[in-house]
């Protein structure tokens, strides 16, 4: 089964190459269509992951080329103000994503002033430096962003909302000050990547997972501060689930069902990004948490908490027009639970970029990971002996059009 | 001998010439239909950001702007304090993640200067030298 798995995803990977290799030859950037208002973008990206010792990020020990993402996105303005626009988005991490197209944004955005905005539809969720744009490699030397804050396997549950968005932007003397509010809904299922934290073995499901998710609600901001300082930012991002509920067969008795909510989970993130000549730095602080509550039939609820604390820096540097390196640590952390080598996760991370176009880029990036926090051992990912430490390769191709 | 140092001087000196003749300093031009706008160095920064995104009674702001060189970057940062590198990450983020309408990119500064005399609302810059009538020579009030 592996073996026909482990072949369709050659496959498709190759399939995907030649794809990439015929789009190279037709890209030049995201362009109107005449003399409409349309214009069209987006990128594909295929790449290969290799992991010494444990299935992290995905199915990976061993190498795999289960590993792309493709988007195209089409938009328009309407009047003076108006915009509306859409992107189809794809993926694969290992068993995540399948290659199933999802509505990634499908926005109207009303545009009254600087001052004022206003976003209504499918909207990217802002939180810290990169949130937004996670998907883009094209505007970084990473292969995958700090693992601490941007886990790639929350990327579904992380990318955007359904709801509205004020927006605007202040000056305030040398300086200006970007605000964004949201309230709406995140669209989950089992199927997305957020279970892996569910299913885990030794969790609260049982295999084959959890059954439904749902989320009430999402409300939060975010706050930019451009200083007056050349190329220096500070960020602020908070929100907050409500009803984050889940419900699935009970690990230790799994022909009942467990109930597991939290009433109330939030993000807390500070950020700070120094751009200097052909330098950026940055640093990002992350607390997660919440308290809980799970109930099975015939039994009183019980109660607990949960959260993380995480933080990174980087740096990277354009040498020149065709590369550039970076390197990133970050540190990720169980704030309740202290079980050793299971509770953390130390990450040291180093990449080359290299352009080979204005379209077309190439990435290879080395971890050395150590801890085992968020290395899950599910059905989709398995890790029934997890080491304590162990090395990531990545390589990845990307062409943006 | 001393022709020979005369002709090395004198052709360092033409190629010299020729090359502050090839760039005169940036200029910040527009449609004529923008020519009665007020634009000042915040609401320039601005509307090179994305932030503003329509005149106040010229319509829907179209930026134009050239894919790289020494005008490119002298004009960005001193508009916006970006690189050409880090503006054109700027608006790929922005026209990627639904939060804006990516700037007409242009390798002639004649083909950036046809479409803004072209494009109602349109605003872009090119080498001073290369500005003509077909379009506004816009001062930005400081």
């Amino acid at each position: 089964m592996n073996k026909i798995s482990s072949s369709l995803g050659r496959g498709r990977a190759v399939s995907a190459f030649l794809l990439s290799a015929a789009l190279a030859g037709l890209a030049r950037g995201a362009v109107p269509i005449g003399d409409s208002n349309v214009q069209i973008g987006g990128f594909f990206s295929q790449g290969w992951l290799y992991n010494s010792d444990n299935n992290y990020p995905a199915q990976d020990k061993g190498g795999t080329f289960d590993f792309r993402e493709m988007a195209v996105n089409v938009s328009t303005t309407l009047g003076s103000h108006a915009r509306i626009g859409a992107q189809a988005f794809a993926q694969r991490l290992g068993a995540l994503g399948e290659d199933k197209v999802i509505l990634d944004w499908a926005q109207l955005d009303y545009n009254f002033n600087p001052l004022f905005g206003v976003r209504l539809g499918r909207v990217k969720y802002p939180k810290g430096l990169y949130g937004e744009a996670l998907d883009l490699d094209v505007v970084r030397p990473y292969v995958f962003l700090p693992n601490a804050v941007y886990s790639p396997v929350l990327r579904d549950f992380s990318a955007s909302f359904d709801g509205a968005m004020i927006y605007g932007s202040w000056n305030v003397a040398k300086s200006s000050i970007d605000y964004k509010f949201f309230y709406g809904k995140i669209p989950v299922s089992p199927q997305k990547g957020v279970s892996e934290f569910y299913n885990d073995s030794g969790g609260l499901y049982a295999a084959p997972g959890v059954a439904s998710i749902n989320i009430k609600s999402v409300t939060g901001g975010q706050l930019t501060w451009n200083t007056p300082v050349s190329g220096l930012r500070f960020v602020y991002s908070y929100s907050f689930f409500t009803n984050l509920a889940s419900d699935g067969p009970f690990a230790q008795y799994p022909v009942v069902n467990l109930h597991f909510n939290f009433p109330r989970l939030s993000y807390n993130t500070a950020s700070a990004e120094y751009q200097w000549k052909s330098w950026v730095f940055a640093a990002e602080y992350q607390t997660t948490g919440g308290d809980y509550d799970f109930q099975i039939p015939i039994a009183p609820a019980s109660k607990g908490k949960y959260g993380t604390e995480a933080w990174y820096v980087s740096a990277s540097r354009r040498l020149n027009d065709k590369f550039e390196v970076g390197a990133y640590y970050g540190d990720l952390k169980d704030r309740y639970t202290s079980n050793g080598y299971h509770s953390y996760q130390h990450d040291l991370a180093a990449s080359l970029r290299y352009d080979l176009t204005e379209h077309v880029l190439f990435k290879i990036e080395a971890h050395r990971i150590e801890g085992t926090y968020q290395v899950f051992d599910t059905v989709r990912t398995t890790n029934p002996s997890p080491k304590e430490s162990s090395t990531l390769f990545a390589v990845k191709t990307t062409l943006s059009f | 001998m001393k022709t020979r140092i005369f002709r090395i001087i004198g052709g360092a000196a033409f190629v010299l010439l020729a090359a502050l003749q090839a760039f005169a300093g940036p200029s910040l031009i527009g449609n004529k239909n923008v020519a009665g706008e007020k634009i000042d160095a915040t609401s320039l920064k601005s509307i090179f950001l994305g932030k503003k995104v329509a005149w106040d009674g010229a319509g829907r702001i179209t930026l134009a702007v050239l894919k790289g060189g020494p005008v490119a970057e002298e004009f960005l940062k001193g508009a916006v304090d970006m690189s050409v590198s880090a503006f054109n990450n700027h608006w790929r983020r922005l026209a990627m993640t639904g939060g804006g309408t990516a700037p007409k990119s242009f390798e002639k500064e004649e083909d950036l200067r046809k479409f803004v005399a072209e494009t109602p609302g349109a605003i872009g810059f090119i080498d001073s030298a290369n500005a003509d009538t077909s379009v506004v020579v816009l001062t930005p009030a400081p």
